[in-house]
């Protein structure tokens, strides 16, 4: 029978992964809203941010130097799929570009298996035992981890709000009429928010990667419960998708002792689609869902 | 060497079986449904439970499509109410779940060790050849028999209707004419060819377990569809086969390319597979626009 | 004589150019062909390469040694996918195209049952590594083609059993890893616990590739178990002893030594592994055998050949084909071949731990082959029966410390 402190520390638990997947699922919606289609080489950017992070902060021994390459790298595939792929894409419709995500994704991942192997790679971060606070334990990794996933959200939402390429971005997410006018969005915003998407993935890969193993198919395995996240909180609103994120990671895990292990995965869909089907558009969504 | 040729077609057929019926969904409603494996695994296990528990394929069969059919059915009812792309990442979602449930429900599908010892089809035919050769032709019949429903659906009454619910779902409408429910058969009768390539592959593999049901599959199955040309019944042909080529030509490719190493090889099949769908996607895209006007 | 894959595409063409002929009948004579199926990509990923490297070296071994009952060995070499479909057209190929005589190495249970009823039906030997129980029995081992070097999850289990009342643990717990090797291990656990009249007071399952195992590891700790016994891999033991050690409750793990390796250790530090007991089947390190076989790894992959227990199954099952080819003489068929399988590696026998040994040996007498990963005794159902070896991880170190036999 699970105690008040058991359940909260399960809480925590939940909060803690939701914010990372509420990170890639921020990504996600981001792309959505601003390019109108789910990228579902998400997953992989994120892995790609995780082995560049591994691989430098193999090199240099220092973790903060390791994350700035894992942003850069992710930074880097986010334009580079854009400028390669996504760009020929403009003005089709958003399933030919799903379509073409997942092609991305696979290349990306398949580069990375011929690259690294299928093997297991694991950051190397010294193990630290809990401190309590009223008889819950509290795991200092888990803050650092969760003060990341915050700094990271704050500082995209720094960029949206008040810088002018941000501000760009916005108008071209809440007027589909621009959009559709000028054709294709200009360069530099698009440009910006691959940057801004990628990196975000590419942090949010990096945590998973602190938080468990860094494996080729790591981001693939995310993807899920990332889209489900963005879907839910609405698309086109950040806010949204971190909070949806966090909501999915708590609930999945108390609900667990409920639902059990195997299908507390499943549960992030299953509130996916009771949601949807209440309130099409996601839970702070603007966009209608409706056909 | 008949002997793999024979194996080679067969799963080309299953392939093929699968590939009509996303193409049925995707061609003539325009629905994404990333969770074709679903359907898939559904009937698969259906055949596998009961024959393993004495019951007859004349039986076990017709229920697979059946209850293919019968999982789509909330699929179909959620569909209608989501845009194209929320639908289909909750099809992902909904293969998934299938699969999880496979993996639980222990007491019905024996869980993740899977169900082994599933009966030969035709097993009273003498020889291994024979019976390969019988199950090609059940594969042929199938495809062909696929291939003339939906024939007959295109250019039927119910097919004119599904085109001008393409063209103009909102004139349909005003008619008085639900495009839902419409929509809904189509992707039940997809369902129920996947069901049924799901029951050959039960019989013809002999074992079935979870971790074969994953969205892999569904996504070869489209790649098929996007290089053979979707909105086209040879589409899905062709597509199966030049799928079955590129997976299983890739073997022989490694002789050729003794440079590569195995592990590498795999990788290099997966990101061929993701090439071919950017690169069909951007440059050949027939196949994704199909042979109607979609905005 | 140098084995290639190439060979694959001469011979593919040399049947499509002439159907009656596959290959002259010296050829015919002069080789044995071995299809070697392994998981290079997928599940079985961290292993397969490693298991396939080992067939082509043991086969160069034995050609180098004049070959077994005067054939040399031809290797045909697959990638099972980890996946029962991809392993079916890859095994047609094999036996079809191929021709093989043998197909060595299928590692996940899935593709070993698959794949059985075609080696059956083509009368070929198959060796696996596969834990599941199904294995041993009919339909799978109808005809006795089939054998497996690794322990069945069952022993395992009972092993496990043993070590934990060994050591005087009350009340054990488990961590299954949701497939069916993982669940075979717990549940071969329990069934021989409970035999013994103890209780288990928590068992949990978990899923694959999981951001977090906090939950399943509050369900365990909940119940107080004095230790907790897995059927778990690598990357899950990794991310399960890491979160574990940072709710700072106390445990005592008994872990299988495939994911309690020196990998593991790396990972979760000296402080989290201190203690654990990791059991393996008993891989003759100090045999002749195991020597042969670790050199033959280190050359081919880098690595020490403690890091690949399937590696060196699969160079032991080539080592027993070749002795119980040269045992049963030129030219013999395959029921002539099987029937010797166990002639030289169970007991009764000169001990012998290499192919060049073992062919000499034979000369003289009987042999018994002790192999590099058990001492290779066949049961009735063509399964080995090894010893176990627990080894405790102490300051960073695995140490072996004792023997179970079960």
């Amino acid at each position: 029978m699970a105690s008040a402190a058991d359940l909260i520390e399960l809480m925590l638990s939940g909060l803690v992964s939701g914010l990372v997947i509420g990170l890639a699922a921020l990504a996600i919606t981001l792309v959505f809203g601003i390019a109108r289609f789910a990228n579902a080489a998400t997953g992989d950017v994120m892995t790609i941010g995780a082995y560049a992070a591994l691989m430098a902060t193999g090199a240099t021994g220092s973790l903060a130097l390791g994350g700035l390459a894992g942003i850069l790298a992710g930074a880097l595939t986010g334009m580079g799929s854009y400028l390669l792929v996504f760009r020929k894409l403009e003005g089709r419709t958003s399933v030919a570009a799903l379509l073409a995500s997942i092609g991305v994704g696979f290349v990306l991942r398949a580069c990375l298996g011929v690259a690294f192997g299928h093997g297991q790679q694991v950051f190397q971060l010294p193990l630290v035992r809990p401190f309590r606070l009223y008889d819950i334990r509290i795991q200092p990794n888990d803050l650092k981890i969760a003060a990341a996933a915050l700094i990271t959200l704050a500082l995209v939402f720094v960029v949206l709000h008040l810088t002018p390429v941000g501000r760009r971005m916005r108008a071209v997410a809440d007027d589909p009429m621009l959009a559709r006018v000028s054709g294709i969005a200009p360069k530099s915003v698009m440009l910006a928010l691959w940057a801004i998407a990628g990196a975000t993935s590419g942090i949010a890969g990096i945590l998973i990667g602190i938080k468990t193993v860094v494996s080729p198919e790591m981001g693939w395995e995310m993807l899920l419960p990332a889209f489900a996240a963005a879907i839910l909180g609405g698309i086109g609103h950040p806010v949204g998708a971190v909070l949806a994120g966090v909501l999915l990671g708590v609930v999945q895990e108390l609900a667990t002792p409920l639902v059990g292990f195997t299908y507390k995965i499943a549960l992030a869909f299953v509130v996916l689609l009771v949601v949807l089907l209440v309130r099409p558009r996601g839970l702070f969504g603007r966009i209608e869902g409706v056909r | 060497m008949d002997a793999y040729l024979t194996a080679i077609a067969i799963v080309t057929g299953i392939y093929v079986l699968l590939a009509l019926g996303l193409n049925l969904q995707y061609g003539l409603t325009g629905l994404i449904n990333f969770g074709h494996v679903g359907f898939f695994c559904v009937g698969a296990y259906t055949t596998a439970i009961l024959t393993t528990k004495g019951v007859s394929m004349l039986v076990s069969f017709p229920l697979a499509a059946l209850l293919a059919l019968a999982a789509a059915w909330p699929l179909g009812m959620v569909s209608i109410r989501l845009r194209e792309d929320y639908f289909a990442i909750v099809s992902l979602g909904f293969s998934e779940v299938v699969r999880l449930i496979a993996t639980s429900e222990r007491w019905l599908t024996n869980g993740v060790q899977g169900i082994p010892g599933i009966p030969k089809l035709f097993s009273d035919l003498p020889g291994g050849q024979a019976q390969a050769f019988a199950v090609l032709a059940l594969l042929v019949v199938l495809n062909l028999a696929a291939i003339a429903a939906m024939w007959r659906i295109v250019h039927s009454p119910f097919g004119r209707m599904l085109e001008a619910i393409r063209d103009n779902e909102e004139a349909v409408k005003a008619l008085g004419k639900s495009p839902a429910g419409f929509k809904i058969q189509v992707l039940l009768l997809g369902a129920a060819l996947a069901g049924l390539a799901g029951a050959v592959y039960a019989h013809y593999i002999g074992y079935v377990s979870p971790d074969q049901f994953i969205p892999l599959v569904t996504f070869q199955v489209w790649m098929a569809i996007i290089m053979g040309g979707v909105g086209r019944i040879s589409g899905a042909l062709v597509g199966a086969i030049l799928l079955m080529l590129f997976l299983e030509g890739s073997r022989f490719l490694r002789d050729v390319l003794p440079f590569v190493s195995e592990v590498a090889m795999a990788s290099v099949r997966l990101g061929v597979v993701g090439l071919a769908l950017i690169l069909f996607t951007i440059y050949r895209p027939e196949g994704l626009m199909g042979s109607h006007k979609r905005p | 004589m140098s084995i290639t894959r190439r060979q694959t595409l001469a011979g593919l063409a040399g049947a499509l150019a002439v159907p009656g002929l596959s290959g002259s009948v010296l050829a015919q004579a002069a080789s044995f062909r071995i299809g070697a199926l392994n998981p290079v990509t997928g599940a079985g990923a961290p292993y397969g390469s490693g298991m396939q490297k080992m067939i082509l070296a043991a086969a160069e071994m034995v050609n180098a040694a004049g070959g077994a009952g005067g054939r040399s060995f031809e290797v045909f070499a697959e990638d099972t996918q980890t996946q029962p479909q991809a392993a079916v057209l890859a095994a047609k190929k094999l036996i079809e195209v191929n021709k093989v005589q043998a197909v060595l190495g299928t590692w996940s249970s899935g593709v070993s049952l698959a794949v059985v009823p075609l080696t059956n039906d083509a009368g070929i030997f198959l060796m696996n590594t596969s834990g599941a129980p199904a294995l041993s029995v009919p339909p799978a081992n109808a005809k006795g083609l089939s054998y497996r070097y690794q322990a069945t999850n069952d022993r395992f289990g009972r092993a496990f059993a043993e070590i934990a009342l060994k050591n005087g643990f009350k009340r054990p717990a488990t961590m299954a890893f949701n497939n069916a090797s993982g669940i075979g291990n717990t549940e071969g656990f329990k069934k021989a616990w409970e035999a013994k009249g103890g209780k288990v007071v928590e068992a949990v399952v978990y899923e694959p590739n999981q951001p977090s195992y906090r939950a399943e590891l509050q369900k365990v700790l909940a119940a107080k178990p004095d230790v907790i016994v897995t059927g778990s891999y690598l990357a899950d033991t990794t991310i399960i002893l890491r979160e574990w050690f940072q709710t700072g409750d106390a445990a005592k793990w008994i872990i299988p030594a495939w994911a309690a390796n020196a990998d593991l250790v790396k990972a979760v530090g000296n402080e989290a592994s201190e203690g654990i007991m990791s059991v393996d089947s008993i891989s003759n390190e100090g045999s002749g055998a195991f020597k042969a076989y670790d050199a033959a790894y280190q050359k081919a992959l880098g690595q020490s050949g403690l890091t690949n227990v399937y590696a060196a199954m699969t160079w032991d099952m080539v080592v027993t084909l070749a002795l119980a080819m040269e045992a049963a003489g030129p030219g013999a068929d395959i029921t002539a071949i099987n029937a010797k399988i166990r002639a030289v590696a169970n007991p009764e026998g000169t001990k012998v731990s290499t192919f060049a040994e073992g062919k000499e040996a034979l000369k003289k007498g009987k042999i018994n082959y002790e192999g590099a990963s058990s001492v290779l005794d066949f049961d009735q159902h063509g399964d080995v029966t090894p010893d176990f070896a627990v080894s405790i991880v102490e300051a960073g170190k695995i140490n072996r410390k004792y023997v179970v036999k079960i």
